[in-house]
């Protein structure tokens, strides 16, 4: 005999899904529980399981076919086991997704009808019932019984305020109230007692109808979808990423109607390149649709052009740790200086405000993980200071900087991945086949960065000439622009001034930084002895989009070694 | 049915030949109310369907979310709340103060519709759309028809290439056609009404009509009582203001068709209607067409879409104008129509369609492929390399995106150097 197998239940809400991948064909053989085809939902893709066992017969369904729950999907002769009816215990649970239906932002009424009365004795209280989806608390607004009123089933007995609308709930009891357990203010849980009766009889609180799901999955749809998605994987709900409009708390300064012959009510601008659907995919995105360039012939604007655009905005503003806008982020305004003194305002102009700018960029765009080390550098202490003079002969200093550039400068060939960029607009990682490594410089005007081309071509003495040529340069206003330009990675040593660690910001666009921090005798544990060895602290802040820690542990350690050998310069460098 | 006596008339060019036509007025109005009665039922029954309560009655105002109604069928008042509510009280024709005579002989658009009877003469006060068609209607009717305008072309604002062709036509079809007139008195008499014209070109400074038309424009229906209770806002136009979801001032008050806005069109009106509701859903909607189509349902037909020839030399907006006269078009020769045309304005940079316009029999069916075109930003070569069937009035739109690179078939146009 031949049994069918029909489409299980999925979960809440879920009615239907796209075939998206059939794993079994006619002759096979299916066992309970073994996966047979992917389904996208509205929520997910689901591996869904067979309920039954046997030897296929026909299928009944074809891949990218829409499917309803309940819908035969396929036979099975000889079949043996439950015939579809139950989910089968393996079935995966499909991801708790935001709600897809979105939320009425209406104040919506409770439906009272969906309180079924089934009187029934015992607890005389009435408890929160369940709101919706994802809503398990609210303020309590306003309450509408007093001690002693009579309430009947389906009354609205309070106004609640959740992050998504005021509802009215309504009483899912019959009775004389006793005691009220909530105050005016107060927020309230679902499954909280909000009264008690006296007697009466009492029907237990069940969640209303949920929002029946919108049917209707288009390209848009699946568009959202892969959004969705897109935006799930970045660890961010959809709702998170994109708060939605709130079209009726204020309405926004109020635009005139244009002329005659214009639609009114609508801003007037130029039309844009982009078809319908497309523009309703950007104001569901909470995307300005004028503010995209459109790849398409004549500029015209394309659905993944819109997408693109919203993620570079998302991934701005997750970086910015920020809820994106529209538009940019205004700096929050600043308390009046004045009431507590007097104050100075001076103009932010050159290199600081540059330097504001920049380092504002590069904190809102990298993710920032700070590595910390030690070099034991005693034998290096003693080769700086015996080739010292030869670097003095070439016009520089053979400083801790000018050796951690050729440190650098090899470790980087090892890990290539530090002399690099991301380009997220084109999801790539460029690789730089060239080693620029920028030096910060400490001037009177701020901080500047002049940058040494190829260092891995050149030896410590030429660098350390180099190095202070170029610092010389900063500090008397000489940098050119292309002399701080070009940079893959960058050295900043505070050494000089003291410290015993740092977390110095990257500079973007490159993916690492490295600082150093002053150098000190410190007792170390050699062959079973302490020892004075002069210790240097190490922190390699780096770009943790491209950048895993354990690489980034690993880079730093390589540069330690190379500083405590600097023969593994030679081997390996 | 005017199209059609029309055509009769023009068969005789084709060695048809029908005698004149005898107009069953009862009979025309008894169709027309049919239609109208079934267009309107439907919508009760698919109200009833969609379980939408119909509650017939004149309503006020309390305050943003009551409304006080009193009952025209079942009687009585009563206050009705509501979280949101959508105004679409929509328009009724203007009247000029100085114009109004009380009198069986005056007829606005919604009485002219009625078909009376056929009047002998008319006079149609406003060379615009309204106008323009019911004097066509009572023209081809029998009726000798006046039309006074009081600028100095018909249908104010459309492209004057596609007026032309009307115009030409309808100087044919009404006895006269008096551009830069004013109306300055209208006196009831025993036969008729003694109208006094005005203007450089007036002859006869004094006529008789056996009726006036007076369509001049509409005005919005703002003038809704207790609405000074809410926060809506109401313009110098009397239109309500709204925003890109059709919602007013007033958060919870939301408006739609004609008394918001410009332009009077009731297929505006439909999609406002969608936006607004879709809006109260919750839903991120705006109102933002990049086309609405405007139809002139006169013979020949004028349908505009998008960007006009008009507006771009009022922005001083550089574009590329491609015409093709549908002389060079085989089906409007067959149907004898060759003073047709179609016409695309294009960005020159971009080469995107950004308006159209046409002339001629059906262009309000035709109209539709720009409004698409435009919607979805087609450049002029994608609507020329879509195949469109042949021989149709269609094809049109594809030869008008070959001119603007020079190549259509059926039309010679030096290229573009």
């Amino acid at each position: 005999m031949a049994t069918e197998f029909k489409l299980p239940e999925l979960g809440e809400n879920i009615e239907t899904g796209d075939l998206v991948r059939l794993m079994i064909s006619a002759g096979t053989s299916v066992t309970e529980g073994q996966p047979v085809m992917e389904l996208e939902t509205d929520k997910a893709v689901i591996e869904v399981p067979s309920s039954v066992s046997g030897t296929v017969g026909e299928i009944r369904v074809k891949e990218g076919d829409k499917l309803r729950v309940g819908q035969v999907i396929f036979t099975v002769e000889n079949g043996a086991g439950s015939v579809a009816a139950q989910r089968s215990e393996a079935a995966p649970v499909p991801p708790k997704a935001p709600p897809a239906t979105p939320t009425p932002a209406v104040v919506s009424r409770i439906e009272a009808t969906a309180v079924p009365s089934t009187p029934a004795s015992g607890a005389s209280e009435f408890k929160l019932p369940e709101l919706g989806e994802n809503i398990d608390s609210g303020d309590l607004v306003r309450l509408m019984i007093a001690p002693g009123a009579r309430v009947s089933e389906g009354q609205p007995v309070m106004e609640l305020e959740t992050d998504k609308a005021v509802v009215e709930v309504p009483s899912s009891v019959n009775g004389v109230v006793r005691e009220i357990k909530v105050k005016e203010g107060e927020k309230v849980k679902v499954g909280q007692v909000i009264f008690t009766l006296e007697g009466g009889a009492v029907a237990p609180a069940e969640p209303p109808r949920k929002h029946e799901p919108v049917e209707h999955i288009s390209g848009q749809q699946a568009a959202r979808l892969a959004f969705r998605m897109a935006m799930q994987a970045e660890g961010k709900t959809e709702e998170q990423a994109l708060p939605p409009d709130q079209p009726f708390a204020a309405p926004p300064a109020f635009t005139m109607p244009v002329q005659l012959g214009k639609v009114a009510g609508t801003e007037h601008r130029d039309p844009v390149p982009a078809a319908p659907s497309v523009r309703r995919l950007a104001r569901e995105l909470g995307v300005d649709i004028h503010s995209i360039q459109g790849s398409g012939p004549g500029g015209r604007i394309s659905d993944d052009d819109v997408k693109l655009h919203a993620k570079n905005m998302l991934a701005a503003a997750v970086a910015a740790g920020q809820a994106p806008a529209a538009g940019h982020f205004a700096e929050p305004d600043l308390p009046d200086f004045t009431k507590w003194g007097k104050i100075e305002r001076v103009s932010m102009r050159g290199v600081r405000r540059k330097t504001a700018e920049h380092l504002r960029q590069a904190w809102n765009t990298i993710p920032h993980v700070t590595q910390q080390d030690r070099a034991d550098i005693t034998e290096l202490e003693q080769l700086r200071a015996k080739f010292a003079p030869r670097a003095e002969e070439a016009g520089g200093k053979m400083t801790v900087t000018a050796i951690a550039l050729k440190v650098c400068a090899s470790a980087l060939k090892v890990f290539p991945q530090f002399n690099a960029s991301i380009d997220m607009g084109k999801e790539e990682i460029i690789y730089k086949q060239y080693i620029n490594i920028g030096v910060a410089v400490d001037t009177d005007r701020g901080l500047l960065v002049p940058v040494i081309r190829d260092v891995d071509k050149k030896n410590i003495v030429e660098l350390a000439a180099e190095l202070t040529q170029l610092s010389k340069k900063a500090r008397d206003r000489k940098l050119t622009p292309e002399e701080m330009g070009g940079g893959t990675f960058t050295i900043t040593n505070l050494g000089g001034i003291g410290g015993t660690g740092f977390s110095p910001i990257v500079n973007h666009p490159e993916v690492a930084i490295l600082g150093l921090s002053r150098s000190r005798m410190e007792p170390e544990w050699v062959n079973s002895k302490f020892e004075p060895r002069l210790i240097l602290p190490l922190s390699l802040s780096y770009d943790h989009r491209l950048i895993d820690g354990a690489d980034a542990a690993r880079f730093l350690r390589w540069i330690a070694e190379a500083f405590e050998q600097p023969f593994l310069l030679s081997v390996q460098g | 049915m005017a199209k059609l006596i029309e055509e009769a008339a023009q068969a005789k060019n084709w060695g048809v030949e029908f005698a004149e036509p005898k107009v069953d007025l009862n009979k025309l109005r008894g169709w027309k109310e049919s239609v109208v009665k079934r267009l309107t039922a439907g919508l009760g029954q698919l109200a009833k369907q969609r379980s939408v309560q119909f509650v017939s009655g004149k309503a006020a105002f309390v305050n943003s979310t009551t409304l006080k109604v009193t009952k025209t069928a079942a009687g009585g008042e009563e206050n009705m709340t509501f979280d949101r509510i959508v105004i679409a009280t929509g328009s009724r024709p203007s009247v000029i103060p100085s114009l109004k005579l009380d009198s069986p002989r005056m007829m606005d658009s919604t009485s002219a519709l009625d078909l009376p009877d056929i009047p002998k003469t008319l006079l149609v006060i406003g060379g615009g759309y309204i106008g323009l068609e019911l004097g066509s209607v009572y023209a081809t009717l029998g009726t000798k028809v006046t039309c006074v305008e009081m600028l100095s072309g018909l249908l104010p604002g459309a492209d004057r290439d596609l007026v032309l062709p009307l115009h030409k036509r309808l100087e044919k079809l009404f006895s006269s056609i008096m551009l830069n007139t004013t109306v300055k008195s209208l006196k009831e008499e025993k036969t008729g009404i003694r109208v006094a014209f005005d203007g450089p070109d007036v002859k006869e400074k004094e006529q008789v009509f056996d009726r006036v038309l007076m369509s001049v424009g509409r005005r919005p229906n703002s003038e809704i009582p207790g609405l000074d209770k809410t926060k809506v806002k109401v313009n110098q136009k009397g239109f309500i203001e709204i925003n890109a979801q059709r919602q007013t001032a007033d958060p919870s008050i939301y408006a739609i068709g004609d008394v918001a806005g410009e332009p009077m069109l009731a297929h505006k009106a439909m999609h406002e209607g969608r936006t607004a509701v879709e809006a109260i859903a919750g839903h991120k909607v705006a109102f933002e067409p990049n086309a609405i189509p405007a139809v002139v349902f006169t013979d020949p037909e004028i349908a505009w879409a998008g960007l006009t020839e008009t507006q771009a030399k009022e922005q001083g907006r550089a574009i590329s104008v491609a015409k093709f006269p549908w002389g060079a078009s085989g089906r409007a020769i067959t149907l004898d129509r060759p003073e047709g045309l179609t016409k695309l304005l294009i960005d020159p940079k971009t080469e995107r369609v950004l308006g159209v316009g046409i002339v001629g029999p059906g262009a309000g069916e035709l109209i539709a492929e720009g409004v698409l075109a435009i919607e979805m930003c087609a450049l002029a070569a994608d609507v020329g390399m879509t195949i469109h069937p042949h021989p149709t009035l269609s094809e049109t739109m594809m030869e008008s995106a070959e001119v603007f690179y020079g190549h259509a078939t059926d039309i010679y146009r030096p290229k573009k150097t």
